[in-house]
């Protein structure tokens, strides 16, 4: 009994410690990491008269930790470099219970909104998707890559 | 003792962890192309008779209308190409005009054989629909009655670079 009564406080003191240093002290720990990278997206076809099929890919995940106050924090994301003329990349992050997303983000070189009014969580994920869109204007795109950059902040 | 010094262990542990395994930031490689697209659709099948004609003339032309045509392309100069799979009777032309869409050009009225021509050009990265399709059938009186007959006509985008 006395063993079970150690363990369950050695498991509980450092999450009340994380929360109480998170709460009082400046909400100065948030967590955010990524499933991995999708897969390739490829535009390769079109109705006649339309524009070409978007490429949607939701293969990856997101989890974060925020030990803050409500709507105390929110997910930017941002590119390396900007997506060929006529080439959009959007991204969708599907919000848990306790945060809000903002759909559809078209990417680019300066950190967008993806999810915001994180409240309070030790552990929360959701499913991040990427919408490729051409313009027959882009013409054919050989194949590259950019880094989208994911970054949790304090929100404004 | 032991107790609080498990219970310290495990704050450090937590605290250390919570801060070192999972970054503020993430990233991730999006790798994307875009292949070429050239693609062509017509809507509407015609039926053209010749009834009629002038007395001293060749027997009148008719010309169908209603039809339309759609493209999309990413390529630069892309074409259209028009073919029908059997020839024509003796006597009879059939011909299509198609509309250009912005910054093509239209062949104007091609009569249309088993070998294919040129019908629209200069077909640059574009989205256009419902654009004019005519047929015209133009007989000779030397065609005499030709009873009903169909021909299928195809059409091919080429893309160009």
């Amino acid at each position: 009994m006395r063993r079970v009564r150690s363990g369950l406080v050695a498991l509980l003191f450092p999450l009340s410690l994380l929360f109480l240093v998170g709460r009082h002290a400046g909400a100065q720990f948030a967590t955010l990491r990524v499933s991995g990278s999708p897969a390739t997206m490829q535009v390769q076809g079109a109705a006649a008269g339309s524009m070409a099929l978007p490429v949607v890919e939701s293969s990856t995940t997101y989890t974060f930790a925020n030990i803050g106050g409500t709507n105390s924090r929110k997910i930017v994301a941002q590119l390396n470099a900007p997506m060929p003329a006529g080439v959009t990349l959007a991204v969708t992050f599907d919000a848990p219970s306790n945060a809000v997303r903002i759909p559809n983000v078209v990417l680019d070189a300066t950190p967008r909104d993806v999810l915001t009014g994180i409240d309070f969580s030790l552990g929360s994920s959701g499913t991040i998707t990427y919408t490729l869109s051409a313009t027959p204007a882009a013409g054919v795109v050989p194949k590259q890559s950019r880094t989208v950059t994911l970054t949790i902040v304090s929100a404004p | 003792m032991k107790v609080t010094r498990i219970i310290a262990a495990a704050a450090v542990l937590g605290v250390t962890s919570a801060a070192t395994s999972f970054a503020q930031s993430a990233t991730q490689t999006v790798t994307f192309q875009v292949d070429a697209i050239n693609q062509i659709a017509v809507s509407g099948s015609p039926s053209l008779g010749i009834t009629t004609a002038t007395a001293g003339s060749a027997p009148t032309t008719v010309t169908s209308s209603g039809a339309t045509w759609s493209v999309t392309t990413n390529q630069s100069n892309a074409k259209v190409m028009a073919s029908i799979t059997t020839a024509m009777p003796t006597g009879l032309t059939l011909s299509a005009t198609l509309a250009a869409p912005s910054g093509a050009t239209s062949s104007g009225a091609k009569p249309l054989s088993t070998t294919a021509v040129d019908v629209v050009t200069g077909i640059s990265k574009l989205n256009a629909a419902g654009l004019a399709l005519t047929y015209s059938l133009d007989a000779t009186a030397a065609a005499g009655v030709v009873t009903s007959a169909s021909r299928v006509v195809t059409y091919t985008i080429t893309g160009g670079a």
